[in-house]
């Protein structure tokens, strides 16, 4: 069964194909997310990812230090990870019970899972080594039914019959599609004048903005329905060089004068650039910034260290 | 309904830039006090860049009454880059006259210090003038002495400046030429050599996002703050995107860490515009406006070019 993330309901056992490293932010971002809104305690095992999965949420706008704060979010350390992954599979069947007992006492009504698992668990690239531990958790889920997990896979690390394999072992598999992803920059649609932009548009890439401008543009035109306002979130744009910022300038000069381009959520690196670059001098063009740009560097912050669980 | 719109005035605003020379201090003052007093009288900021001993004397000639503002001057490890003191000069004369709508006097004086070795500093730096303030109503002055150290002092004050004050009357100067020409007779030297880098790294147009991640971690390490190191990647990589761009597909990056940050990108391309980035870019151009904002980020940017290609040295503190 496929869906899309923001249908997961109940789900159990998902699983996630990821294209680049900004697909699978945004599909662990999602997932995180879907927990803390549900009041579900959550447990992300990180592997020196915490910093863009964390500075993804915080794009999203969702309190990730307050979750941090409050105990609901837990992330488990690279070293941790690493160390629990590469022992024997019933380990972290062991671990993962402790976790979802002591999220139980708690209160929470659910531990939801997911984490950085390929690099420690397949250095050598094998999948037997996954399949063990994917049945190794799926017997925690069993047990636990207040459970969820959800297993990402990096479709550049595996061939197509590695994944069908791995699909086959999940009831539900996530899916966000993509307009564009070059592993540098990744552009989704949430909307027929609206699009997302995530990752850095620089000299390589930068000719896409324009062709997504003018696309969106005459859609939005075609469209009787269609508001007026084209819609670009840059909340998780990182990095624009000063062509790009002209391009998207020019773009808004361009517009019908009954149309405007908003760019929303622009982080403070990208806004500087704009005003640059003639923005606040572009009548048909909004800059909306973002209302608290995420710490690029959540990492040095030692309320992140896990407490083990209570062996029981 | 005829709606009149005001314009920038019938007469074209623009840079007023002579040449006056001297035998003795005491010559230059009397030369420099008429100045500083006519531009008292039309109202407008004096900025000087002169000796402590010549703002002594203009002071002392021209009471409290005269604000002289002091004209940005070559500072930090690579003082001989006349295109860096230029971009300097540019923005702040820029701020000066009110994004180009009042009138500035700016009177300067050779220093010699500022030679180098063989006193070329000069003729880049007027030349550079010519080219960063070209749009800007300033009327500047530059005093040379009738004999300093370096005859190509004296040579190039004589072909960048469109007039020269003779007798205390400027006048139209015969031997002036346009900066891209002066340049082409006198490149922008080669900063001095540094010691082997402490990164290199060679790039291609899909491999910028490489080099950017070189140059903020070498900020970032060195304790910079956040801010200034975005902004100091942004100017890198808009060089290094120049040199994909327009160069050849290849290029290098060299980092030097240190209380500074040393940068420098070379390719093999071929300079078209002898010195890029010093006029503000017009908001239609989208050409040009890279490297102009990438010389503003930065302490210092010199681009120089020769037979092996297009250089670019790149400083800022980190």
């Amino acid at each position: 069964m496929v869906r899309t993330i923001d249908e997961m309901t109940p789900v159990d056992h998902a699983c996630a194909v990821a294209d680049s490293d900004e697909h699978l932010w945004e599909v662990t971002a999602a997932w995180l997310a879907g927990g803390l809104a549900a009041g579900e305690r959550v447990l992300y095992f990180e592997d020196e990812t915490a910093a863009a999965v964390l500075g993804r949420l915080a794009d999203d706008r969702v309190p990730v230090r307050q979750a941090i704060g409050s105990g609901q979010l837990l992330v488990m350390p690279t070293a941790r990870t690493r160390e629990i992954l590469s022992g024997p599979a019933g380990d972290l069947e062991r671990l993962l019970d402790g976790h979802v007992i002591e999220a139980t006492t708690r209160g929470w009504p659910r531990l939801r899972l997911t984490g950085e698992t390929a690099c420690a668990l397949s250095p050598s690239g094998s999948a037997d080594r996954v399949m063990a531990f994917e049945r190794a958790t799926e017997r925690v889920l069993r047990r636990h039914p207040a459970t969820r997990l959800l297993c990402r896979y990096d479709r550049r690390r595996w061939n197509d019959q590695a994944i069908d394999e791995m699909r086959r072992m999940h009831d539900t598999e996530l899916v966000s599609p993509a307009v564009y992803d070059d592993n540098l920059l990744r552009i989704t649609r949430n909307g027929p004048s609206s699009a997302r932009l995530a990752g850095e548009i620089d000299h390589s890439n930068r000719l896409r903005i324009r062709t997504l401008l003018e696309t969106m543009l005459d859609q939005t035109l075609r469209s009787h329905s269609a508001p007026t306002d084209v819609v670009l979130d840059l909340s998780s744009l990182r990095f624009l060089d000063v062509a790009g910022a002209i391009s998207a300038v020019h773009a808004a000069e361009e517009f019908p004068s009954t149309h405007r381009l908003r760019l929303v959520g622009v982080r403070p690196r990208v806004l500087r650039l704009l005003d640059r670059c003639g923005a606040p001098f572009a009548a048909q063009l909004v800059v909306e910034a973002h209302p608290e740009p995420g710490d690029p560097q959540p990492l040095a912050d030692p309320a992140l260290a896990v407490p083990e669980p209570v062996e029981s | 309904m005829v709606k009149v719109q005001a314009t920038r005035g019938a007469e074209a605003v623009r840079l007023s830039h002579g040449a006056g020379f001297y035998g003795s201090h005491a010559e230059l003052v009397a030369q420099l006090e008429p100045l500083a007093r006519a531009a008292r009288d039309r109202g407008e900021p004096l900025v000087v860049g002169v000796r402590p001993i010549t703002e002594q004397a203009l002071r002392h000639l021209l009471g409290d009454a005269v604000e002289l503002i002091p004209l940005a001057q070559p500072v930090g490890a690579d003082p001989g880059s006349g295109q860096t003191v230029a971009s300097r000069r540019a923005l702040q004369l820029r701020k000066l006259t009110e994004g180009g709508t009042r009138p500035v006097t700016a009177i300067t004086e050779h220093i010699s210090r500022f030679d180098g070795p063989d006193g070329s500093f000069w003729t880049e730096l007027d030349a550079a003038m010519n080219v960063a303030l070209s749009e800007l109503p300033v009327t500047l002055t530059c005093f040379f002495p009738d004999l300093p150290l370096h005859q190509r002092i004296l040579d190039g004050a004589r072909s960048n400046h469109e007039q020269l004050l003779v007798d205390g009357v400027l006048r139209s100067n015969s031997g002036y030429q346009a900066p891209r020409d002066v340049l082409a007779d006198q490149p922008a030297a080669a900063p001095d050599v540094l010691g082997p880098p402490d990164v290199s790294l060679q790039f291609g147009a899909w491999e910028l996002h490489e080099v950017r991640a070189q140059v903020q971690q070498a900020l970032l390490d060195g304790g910079c703050q956040l801010n200034h190191a975005e902004d100091v990647v942004l100017a890198v990589n808009e060089v290094a995107t120049n040199a994909v761009e327009h160069g050849e597909s290849e290029a290098e990056l060299y980092l030097w860490t240190g209380d500074e940050l040393v940068c420098e990108v070379h390719d093999r391309g071929i300079l078209s515009d002898p010195l890029p980035g010093l006029q503000a870019p017009h908001p239609s151009d989208p050409k040009g406006r890279g490297l102009w904002i990438a010389r503003q980020l930065c302490d210092m940017l010199h681009i120089w070019s020769d037979a092996g290609g297009t250089h670019v040295r790149m400083r800022t503190t980190r």
